[in-house]
């Protein structure tokens, strides 16, 4: 048994083929001798089944009918199990096989879709529900599973034990051999409505699931608003008229199954018992021996009854090529070079100068026009603007997350296309006003992406620099919690600072902070203020505001309108000029004038 | 994931009459169905067994004595019994599966009305997740135990059962050998049977696993790049991919073993039945059709060993499921209504805290002597820290909770008198994330009161100023919200669940303000329908918006689960204390946002 499972290595873009048998002949690169053998066991163990019913022919009539004839007993045993040895043996290799195939394949499909997401553009990912990916690579991934360990398998031995069964009746007797044939068209056709009807059956099923599901959601998530209208009973009417359905719908389904089986039981068991007839009349009028009928008696069996599961897997393998058709959708999709660039310097000093730059994220919706400035290393640049002015997505082009269109970046006098995204990503250190979280333990989210070993020291001084550590100190594991797990919530302030911390370990040369007003309370946003200006200091620095206060010492700071840069300078400057600037400036004098007021008012 | 440490933890399911005779209870309304199913399977298994037998005589009586009309008789025969077995078959997979579906019906059911008396502080200590796996996959495991559980041991029982009678009556020594090899082949099934399960746990738990994986790498894949995890992901992911892979793999091949070992054993039976059968012919004790009915017999055992074997080794899981599902029907609601406890009436809304001590739990104190008198039409809103006690007071007015000391009136006589329907069918609520349910926005807000007219429930959207957006939908008050409301902005579903208050006439309205920014148009159509609300009516609102405090009749700064301060905003502004800081604070962020300067596209559309 291999312990190791290794994979075999195929790059699979080379299934995205128009024609999917081809794509399926692809993903079985590597293992098409494993399902070559599975296939061929499976053709030797229907033939040592075959063997058994001729070995019984040959036994009666040779030691039954003829009597007195002196045959070895022990030879004939040792042969019936001999043969039972060898159809066991090949079942199971063929077993094992196909499962080592089905599971390798699965195997690769899902590692290179997990890579192939994690690599495709910020364009992809923004128009793809999550839901619905997922859907893709597990439920789709799965069905193919399903095609390569039991369709595809399954229809090959049903065929091969039809074929090899049918060969060997064909030897004894070729014309009792097409009339056992006669209704298998018809149990393949009836099996194959059946299962149709099955199928969509099972998905109405499972569809009422669903339904039934969020309701019992809502009703967990909702339990205030329940109790609070006393709405108790109107709930469980409600849930039971959906639970109704559902049993209705399982009922439906259910009787459909429980007609399949009575009626195509009788197709087969009427040609079977037709095939007895024949086989019995010829074998009292002398046309075949009593060991033949005995062996045609067992053969027939095997190429009646199986067909009945033939249709079953011809309708389910339709699935599977629907299901391949959608994880190929996925496939198709491009890559984001990381790695694509000639640039590739050891050392980033941080100066960046934007050149006219323009960006559109889809043709003539231009989010960015003529963007011009420059910063020198360790400068702090301030973004001020409302929703959708194009701060976020200037400093998206920064780590090439998009591509900008019109005019140049330059990062230390290089164009920004010239530089790998790996190289810029891992000089660029981002912290977001509600970062995300993985749930993995806290330690862990804070070395996330730093790309060396860690040691606990380094982890608790980054935290505190972040003015994390006492917080994560009150945790009930500390720096093992895990995040979401047992009721631990981390606040949004929270996340903010263990990004800070993750930041500081990244130890970038670029900077780009939101700094959105959040709803924190006092201390903590004070906390947050300091952690930041720690991890400020000596990096260039984008910050992403909404306000004048946090940015008034910035080098340059940039209010932006609408996709352009409609003032620039420092606080000092703008505050001379008129424009929107000093108005924001104003309103905070204003408030404060406006506070003093209410408070002697009262 | 958790649910799988909680499975292991808590259940041991191990085979105790008890609980097996509680499953039992299950299936006893629906005694005629089982009987109609069981007697349908000891039909079927019994004509599976005969039906060889028929085959051996086909052989003895028809084609060896060379007699045409024995085998036209023998086949007629034959043919009539399948027709009746097809009869049978149908019947009892019908009533099987339906019987299955009932079961799973009345479980889902039982669990669900339980789960709507449960009290809130059930759903605190047990996960959401938790829940929902009881009523959905326990009670899958539990109905086939139930079901096809008891069909197919049944079958498998009869079936072994039926053979072996024929067997000994064609040849009894021969019988006894395979009545001697039975027993082996059972206790290697179940070997197999144990491990082969236990893999697919495993299967099924990494499944999980990566799922969980794909789902992280895909929502977080913006922190992914921007920190060049994407080498590392793919390896770790590889790990995940690998035990699946082993594990999937065994299990595939475990399988693949399992039943040519049976037939294996079977074989070997099978040959000492052919050597020893074939000496006795010699001596004429044997027929033909004697051995091919033996060579049947023991090849078709193969099935129904297998079947035992599997719901042997699934009954552990099913009755662990069982025990959970139980244990989830057994939980008792902490809070509940008093013996003779009354509904009044009528609730005028005076309420008073009389020395009130409450800790979610035991030893811990979330509010200490807390002592207050609200008089009938007042607003009370409620400040302070996050944690100081604030939601616990509204927790405790909405009776979600009782207190653990003190005593809490309301019209001047304890709440515990009164019946948690009269209290609660009196209270408006609104929460800070609003919660809607899946349906029209019609529906959501008849929540409020079920038999309000459709004129109803427009002048309540009227009334708190959400009939404008409403009316902006395409299908207007039929457009549907979404799961959970997911298609609504925040503000949407604030208005929504404001309209659905006020059509519910409370006397007692509870609002917790949210946090999060709305744009200012819906903020003003808030306020105007929270004061709409307030109007008359005693009411506590967790604060956050200064409009809100300061039309407050008392405000009340909760810290560390006592009243800081209290007073109206006049006087507490002139204290200089702590609503002085909460409120500059407050004013200053507000007023920012109020006069940003930059054109806002989020608001414009609103």
């Amino acid at each position: 048994m291999p312990t190791d499972a290794q994979v075999h290595p195929y790059d699979l873009k080379n299934i995205n083929t128009p024609s999917r048998l081809k794509s399926l002949w692809r993903l079985l690169t590597g293992f098409r001798l494993s399902y070559l053998g599975a296939t061929l066991s499976i053709g030797l163990a229907a033939t040592a089944k075959t063997g058994t019913y001729l070995l019984l022919r040959y036994f009666i009539d040779n030691f039954f009918v003829e009597t007195g004839q002196s045959i070895n007993l022990v030879q004939i045993a040792l042969a019936f199990v001999g043969l039972a040895l060898t159809e066991g043996t090949f079942t199971f290799l063929s077993g094992r096989l196909a499962a080592r195939t089905a599971e390798g394949i699965t195997r690769r499909l899902r590692n290179y879709l997990f890579d192939h997401i994690q690599h495709l553009t910020f364009a992809y990912h923004s128009k793809t529900q999550t839901g619905e990916l997922i859907q893709r690579v597990t439920s789709d991934v799965d069905a193919i599973r399903r095609f390569f360990s039991d369709q595809a398998i399954g229809v090959g031995r049903i065929i091969l034990l039809f074929v090899i069964n049918f060969i060997a009746i064909f030897n004894l007797h070729p014309l009792l051999a097409f009339l056992s044939i006669i209704v298998i068209p018809l149990v393949l056709v009836v099996s194959m409505q059946f299962f149709k009807r099955i199928t969509k059956a099972y998905e109405d099923y499972q569809n009422q699931d669903g339904v039934l599901t969020t309701i019992l959601q809502e009703n967990l998530s909702g339990v205030r608003v329940v109790k609070a209208f006393a709405r108790q009973e109107y709930e469980i009417t409600k849930f039971e008229k959906e639970n109704w359905e559902k049993f209705r719908r399982g009922k439906k389904l259910m009787s459909i199954h429980s007609l399949f089986w009575p009626v195509s039981d009788l197709l087969c068991s009427a040609q079977m018992l037709a095939g007895y007839l024949i086989g019995a009349l010829m074998a009292i009028n002398g046309e075949i021996s009593v060991g033949t009928y005995l062996a045609y008696a067992g053969m027939l069996v095997w190429i009646i009854f199986p067909i009945r599961n033939l249709g079953r897997l011809i309708v389910q393998t339709s699935t599977g090529l629907v299901s391949l058709g959608r994880l190929i959708e996925i496939i198709r999709e491009d890559r984001e070079p990381l790695d694509e660039g000639d640039y590739q310097p050891e050392t980033i000093n941080g100066e960046i100068e934007f050149v006219n730059v323009g960006f559109e994220y889809e043709a003539e919706h231009a989010v960015l026009r003529d963007i011009s400035f420059k910063v020198c290393p360790g400068q702090v640049v301030a973004l001020l603007g409302g929703t959708g002015s194009g701060k976020t997505s200037l400093v998206n082009l920064l780590p090439r997350f998009f591509e900008y269109q019109e005019g140049d970046i330059l990062l230390d006098g290089v164009s920004l296309k010239r530089y790998p995204r790996k190289l810029l990503r891992r000089h660029i250190g981002i912290v977001e006003q509600e970062p995300f979280l993985f749930s993995r333990s806290i330690r862990e989210n804070i070395t996330y992406g730093v790309g060396r070993e860690v040691s606990q020291e380094e982890v608790e001084q980054a935290a505190r620099a972040a003015a994390i550590h006492d917080v994560i100190m009150s945790f009930p594991n500390g720096y093992q919690t895990i995040v979401g797990e047992k009721g631990v919530t981390v606040s949004g302030g929270q996340k903010q600072r263990i990004a800070i911390a993750r930041t500081l370990l990244k130890n970038p040369r670029i900077l780009i902070l939101d700094d959105s007003t959040s709803a924190v309370d006092t201390e903590t946003e004070a906390e947050i203020r300091r952690a930041l200006q720690t991890l400020m200091q000596n990096r260039t620095t984008f910050i992403i505001a909404h306000r004048v206060q946090s940015i008034m010492n910035a080098d340059l700071i940039l209010v932006m309108d609408q996709g352009r840069i409609v003032q620039s300078g420092k606080h000092e400057d703008l505050v001379q000029q008129d424009g929107i600037y000093r108005r924001i400036y104003e309103i905070q004098t204003r408030i404060e004038d406006e506070l003093e007021k209410e408070i002697s008012s009262v | 994931m958790s649910d799988e440490y909680i499975e292991e933890e808590e259940f041991s399911g191990a085979f105790e009459g008890r609980v097996f005779r509680r499953i039992l209870t299950l299936i006893a309304p629906y005694k005629m169905w089982v009987v109609g199913f069981l007697l349908s399977v000891v039909v079927v298994s019994i004509l599976d067994a005969y039906f060889t037998y028929l085959s051996k005589q086909i052989i003895d009586q028809g084609i060896v004595p060379g007699n045409r009309s024995a085998l036209v008789s023998i086949l007629l025969q034959y043919g009539g019994l399948i027709v009746v077995q097809c009869v049978a078959v149908f019947g009892f997979i019908y009533l099987t599966a339906v019987l299955g579906e009932r079961v799973r019906y009345d479980l889902r059911q039982s669990m669900f009305n339980h789960l709507q008396a449960l009290s809130l502080n059930y759903y605190s200590r047990t996960p959401v997740g938790w829940i929902m796996a009881r009523v959905n996959s326990d009670s899958d495991r539990v109905s086939e135990m139930v079901s096809w559980g008891i069909v197919d041991s049944t079958w498998g029982v009869m079936n072994i059962g039926t053979s072996l009678i024929f067997m000994f009556a064609i040849n009894w020594r021969l019988a006894l050998i395979v009545l001697a090899i039975i027993p082996i082949l059972l206790v290697v099934a179940v070997f197999f049977q144990r491990r082969i399960l236990r893999e697919y746990r495993q299967v099924r738990k990494f499944n999980s696993k990566i799922t969980g994986a794909y789902n992280e790498n895909i929502t977080g894949v913006r922190v992914v790049k921007a920190l060049g995890r994407e080498p590392e992901n793919m390896r770790e992911f590889d790990g995940l991919t690998g035990s699946m892979y082993r594990s999937a793999y065994r299990a595939a091949w475990l399988s693949a073993l399992f039943l040519p070992s049976v037939q294996m054993i079977s074989a070997l039976a099978l040959g000492t039945v052919v050597y020893v059968g074939g000496l006795q012919a010699t001596v004429g004790g044997m027929t033909i059709g004697g051995i091919q009915a033996f060579v049947a017999y023991v090849t078709s055992m193969m099935w129904p060993i297998q079947d035992l074997a599997r719901v042997f080794a699934e009954l552990q899981l099913s009755i662990a499921s069982a025990e959970r599902i139980f244990s989830l029907l057994d939980a008792v609601p902490s809070v509940q209504d008093q013996p003779n406890s009354v509904d009044p009436g009528e609730i005028r809304g005076d309420i008073e805290f009389d020395h009130v001590s409450f800790g979610y739990e035991d030893g811990q104190s979330v509010l200490k002597d807390f002592s207050l008198k609200v008089k009938q039409g007042e607003t009370i809103a409620l400040v302070g820290p996050t944690g100081g006690g604030k939601s616990t007071i509204v927790n405790l007015v909405c009776r979600f909770y009782e207190p653990v000391s003190g005593t809490i009136r309301i019209d001047g006589r304890d709440y515990r008198e009164l019946s948690m329907h009269a209290i609660q069918s009196r209270i408006g609520m609104v929460l800070q994330t609003p919660h809607l349910f899946s349906g029209s926005i019609r529906e959501n807000i008849r929540y409020g009161r079920l038999n309000a007219t459709d004129e109803e429930v427009e002048r309540a959207a009227k009334l708190v100023g959400a009939d404008t957006f409403i009316r902006t939908f395409s299908k207007g008050y039929d457009e549907e919200v979404g799961e959970g409301g997911s298609l609504l902005s925040v503000g949407q579903k604030q208005l929504i669940s404001l309209a659905r208050a006020i059509l519910s006439n409370p006397q007692i309205f509870i609002m917790d303000e949210a946090t999060s920014s709305v744009d200012t148009l819906t903020e003003s159509l808030i306020q105007q329908g929270m004061e709409t609300l307030m109007q008359g009516r005693t009411s506590f609102v967790i604060a956050h918006r200064l409009s809100t405090i300061k039309r407050a009749d008392r405000i009340l700064v909760i810290e560390n689960g006592t009243i800081a301060e209290m007073g109206t905003h006049a006087e507490l502004l002139r204290k200089r204390g702590k609503y002085y800081q909460l409120y500059t604070k407050q004013f200053r962020s507000q007023m920012e946002q109020a006069f940003n300067p930059f054109s806002n596209p989020a608001a414009q559309q609103a």
